[in-house]
C-alpha cells in the first residue's frame, strides 16, 4: 500500500499552519508554562533547589481576601455586559434592519469610532468626566444641583462606565450579524397573524438572535474580567481584580509563583464561562455537537 | 537574422534571489551592530520625564564618548522582573538604578551586588553617609524628601506636621500613594508606625492610622500625583518635593511642606549585577554618575538632592534641596530589608484597608 496519499497535505492544511503555530507558541506553551511556574516554589531556569509546591493555590484558597478578589471580577464582568446588551441589542437591531445603504455605514462608523482611539486614552476621558473635579460634578455643584461631588468614579460604578463604553462595539458587532441573519418574514408572519410588536420580538426576534447574544457576552464578559487599565485608572486602586492583583503580585512581589496560580484561577473562570456558553449554544440551537 | 553576441549574464534563478535577498537583509540589520562590534554597550535602567531627557541628550552621550561605549537604558517599568527572568550568569542589565525597596528585593535574589567597592568608585568618598549607610544596598546617588504636597489657593496654611493629613477638613482632597506597588506609600506606612506608635515597625499602629485616613485618593507613581494637584483632585497629600519642585516657576498653587516629625528618603539607588560582563565600565558609570558636573546637572533638573556633598547648587535649589549636613540630618531612612520580609502580609492587609 501506498503511503503517498497519507502523507500528502491537504491544501488548506498549508493555511491552518499559520495559525496553528501561533496558538502552539504564543497560546498553549505560555499557558503550560503559567501552570507549571504555579506549581514551582521559584523559577528553574534561574534558581537552584526548585520544588514542587502547591502552596499558592492553597494560599489563595486560605485567604477569603482571594475570592472576594474573585468575585469582584466576576460581578465586574456581568454588570459590563449586561450594561453591554441593554445597549447594544437595540443598535444593532437597527444596524441589521436598517434598508439604507448610507444610515447603515453611517451608523457602523458611530460604532466604530470608538475604538479608533486607544483604550487608555478613552479612560483618561472618563477620568476627566467622572471625577470629583471633572466636567459632571463641576456642572452639577455650578448649578446648584448638588453640594458633594457624586461618587462616579474609585468604585465599580466608574469602572463598569468606563468599561462598557469600551465593550459596546464588541457587543453590537457581534450581534448585528446574527440579527441580520433572521428571516424578516418570520417576524411578518407572526405579526400577520396577530401578535403584537413586543410579542413578534420576544417570541420570534428575540430566541432566533440568542446566539448572538451569548457570543457579545461572552467575548465582553471574557474582555471585561481580564480589563487591567480600566479598572486600576477609574477604581483609583480601591477596586482589586485578577488581573490588579496579578499585576502586583509580578512587578512589585516578584512572585511570579502566586500569580501564575491567580492566572490559572483567571483562566479557569473563564473556561468554565466558555464550557457553558458552549452547553446552552448547543441546547438553544440544537446542535448536539457543541455540548 | 541572428542574434547579437556579446557578454551574457548568469541566470538568475529562484534560489540565487532568496540567496541575495535574505543576504542583504541580514546585512542591513547587522550593519549597526557590525559598525559597533569594538564598542562595548552598558545597559542600565533608568527614568523617563526630564530625567531621560537629560540622560538621553546630555549626560548618557558625555559618558559614552568619554569612555568609548554605548549606553543602553531601559525605562520600561517594572525593571526587577525582567532581571529576575534573565539568566544570572548574563543578566539583562549590567548597572540597576531603581528605588531602594527594590534594590533591597533585588540583593535578598542575589540579582545585583550588595555593596559597590570604594576602589573601584573613588567618588564613593564623596557622599553623604546616608548614600552608603546600613539601609543602602549599592550607592544612593540621589535622595528626594517624602513630605506632604499642598495646594496654596485652599486656604490650608499653617500645615507643619504629617499628624494634618488626618485632619477631617481634608477629606475628599486627601492624597497618597498605592502601599503594594509604590515606595512612596510604603515609606509612609512606615512613618505611620512612627507617628502613631511604637516606631517604624508598629504595623498595628500603621493599620488603625490608616484606616482612619479614609477617604483618600491613591495612585500608583508621582506623575499621576503632580496631576492630582494640579487639578485640585488632591488638596492635601503624600508626595516627594522633586514633584513639586518641577513645577518652580510656572505659577501653579501648590508647595512642598516638610513635616517637624521629618522626612522619609526616597532614594536613587544604583547597584551592579553580578552576572555583568562589563563590571569595570559599570563601576565607571557609577562613578561618572557621583561626579560633582552630573550631579549638579541632574539636580538642576529634576529637582534631585544630590548625595555628593561636594556639589554647589545655585542657589534656586540649594534653598530647597538638601544640600548640607544639616538637612540631610532631616532624612528618616526606612529599614527595606525588614519591610520586604514582611511585604506580603502588610499588602494583604492595606489591600483590605483601602478597598472602596
Amino acid at each position: 500500500m501506498s503511503l503517498a496519499p497519507a502523507i500528502r497535505m491537504n491544501g488548506l492544511a498549508f493555511f491552518i499552519l499559520p495559525s496553528a503555530l501561533l496558538f502552539a507558541l504564543f497560546f498553549f506553551l505560555p499557558i503550560g508554562l503559567m501552570a507549571v511556574m504555579s506549581l514551582l516554589t521559584g523559577n528553574p531556569v534561574v534558581a537552584p533547589n526548585v520544588a514542587f509546591t502547591t502552596r499558592h493555590y492553597a494560599r489563595i484558597a486560605d485567604d477569603p481576601y482571594y475570592f472576594e478578589v474573585i468575585w469582584t471580577t466576576i460581578r465586574i464582568g456581568l454588570w459590563t455586559t449586561l450594561a453591554a446588551l441593554a445597549i447594544g441589542y437595540p443598535l444593532a437591531h437597527w444596524m441589521a434592519r436598517i434598508k439604507s445603504r448610507a444610515g447603515h455605514a453611517l451608523l457602523l462608523m458611530a460604532v466604530l469610532a470608538p475604538m479608533l482611539t486607544g483604550i487608555v486614552v478613552r479612560t483618561f476621558a472618563w477620568m476627566a468626566l467622572l471625577s470629583d473635579k471633572g466636567v459632571i460634578n463641576q456642572t452639577l455643584q455650578s448649578l446648584g444641583l448638588v453640594s458633594q461631588p457624586l461618587k462616579l468614579m474609585y468604585n465599580e460604578t466608574g469602572i463598569v462606565i468606563g468599561l462598557v463604553h469600551i465593550y459596546v462595539p464588541f457587543m453590537v458587532l457581534t450581534l448585528t450579524g446574527v440579527i441580520g441573519r433572521i428571516d424578516e418574514r418570520l417576524e411578518q408572519a407572526a405579526e400577520n397573524l396577530g401578535a403584537s410588536p413586543l410579542r413578534t420580538f420576544l417570541e420570534v426576534t428575540l430566541p432566533l438572535s440568542l446566539p448572538g447574544i451569548l457570543a457579545g457576552s461572552l467575548l465582553v464578559f471574557a474582555l471585561a474580567i481580564s480589563a487591567y487599565v480600566t479598572p486600576i485608572l477609574l477604581g483609583g486602586f480601591q477596586i482589586m481584580t485578577l488581573p490588579i492583583l496579578i499585576y502586583q503580585q509580578i512587578s512589585a512581589n516578584f512572585n511570579i509563583g502566586f500569580a501564575a496560580a491567580l492566572g490559572m484561577v483567571l483562566l479557569l473562570v473563564s473556561f468554565v464561562l466558555v464550557v457553558a456558553y458552549n452547553h446552552v449554544l448547543g441546547r438553544v440551537s440544537g446542535q448536539r455537537d457543541l455540548q | 537574422m541572428t542574434k547579437p553576441s556579446g557578454p551574457t549574464l548568469p541566470r538568475l534563478s529562484r534560489r540565487r534571489f532568496l540567496a541575495a535577498g535574505a543576504s542583504l537583509g541580514v546585512g542591513v540589520i547587522a550593519a549597526p551592530y557590525v559598525a559597533s562590534a569594538d564598542e562595548p554597550t552598558l545597559r542600565i535602567t533608568g527614568w523617563g520625564g526630564k530625567w531621560g531627557d537629560i540622560m538621553k541628550a546630555e549626560v548618557g552621550p558625555a559618558f559614552e564618548k568619554e569612555f568609548k561605549c554605548k549606553l543602553q537604558t531601559d525605562t520600561a517599568l517594572p525593571f526587577l522582573p525582567k532581571l529576575q527572568a534573565s539568566s544570572r550568569s548574563a543578566p539583562i542589565y549590567d548597572v540597576l538604578h531603581t528605588n531602594s525597596n527594590e534594590q533591597w528585593a533585588a540583593v535578598e535574589m542575589g540579582l545585583v551586588e550588595p555593596k559597590i567597592d570604594a576602589k573601584l568608585v573613588p567618588h564613593l568618598a564623596d557622599v553623604y553617609p546616608y548614600a552608603l549607610s546600613d539601609k543602602i544596598v549599592g550607592v544612593s546617588i540621589f535622595t528626594s524628601a517624602i513630605g506632604l504636597g499642598m495646594r496654596t489657593d485652599k486656604g490650608y496654611s499653617g500645615v507643619s506636621s504629617w499628624k494634618e493629613l488626618w485632619d477631617a477638613k481634608y477629606n475628599g482632597v486627601r492624597g497618597g500613594y498605592v502601599i503594594p506597588v509604590n515606595s512612596l506609600g510604603q515609606a509612609f506606612l512606615m512613618m505611620c508606625g512612627t507617628l502613631f506608635g511604637k516606631g517604624q515597625t508598629d504595623l498595628d499602629a500603621a493599620y488603625a492610622a490608616l484606616e482612619k485616613l479614609k477617604p483618600i485618593k491613591l495612585v500608583d507613581f508621582t506623575g499621576a500625583m503632580e496631576k492630582m494637584f494640579l487639578s485640585g483632585e488632591v488638596g492635601l497629600g503624600v508626595i516627594h518635593d522633586s514633584g513639586i519642585y518641577r513645577y518652580d516657576g510656572q505659577n501653579q498653587p501648590i508647595d512642598f511642606v516638610t513635616p517637624s516629625e521629618g522626612v522619609l528618603s526616597l532614594e536613587q539607588v544604583l547597584t551592579i549585577t553580578p552576572g555583568s560582563k562589563l563590571k569595570e565600565l559599570a563601576n565607571a558609570y557609577v562613578n561618572y554618575m557621583l561626579s560633582a558636573p552630573v550631579q549638579k546637572k541632574l539636580a538642576e533638573t529634576v529637582w534631585y538632592s544630590p548625595a555628593n556633598k561636594m556639589v554647589k547648587l545655585d542657589d534656586k535649589y540649594d534653598a530647597k534641596l538638601l544640600t548640607t549636613p544639616e538637612k540631610v540630618s532631616k532624612l528618616v531612612q526606612v529599614d527595606w530589608k525588614w519591610y520586604n520580609a514582611h511585604k506580603d502580609d502588610i499588602d494583604s492587609r492595606v489591600n483590605r484597608i483601602f478597598r472602596a
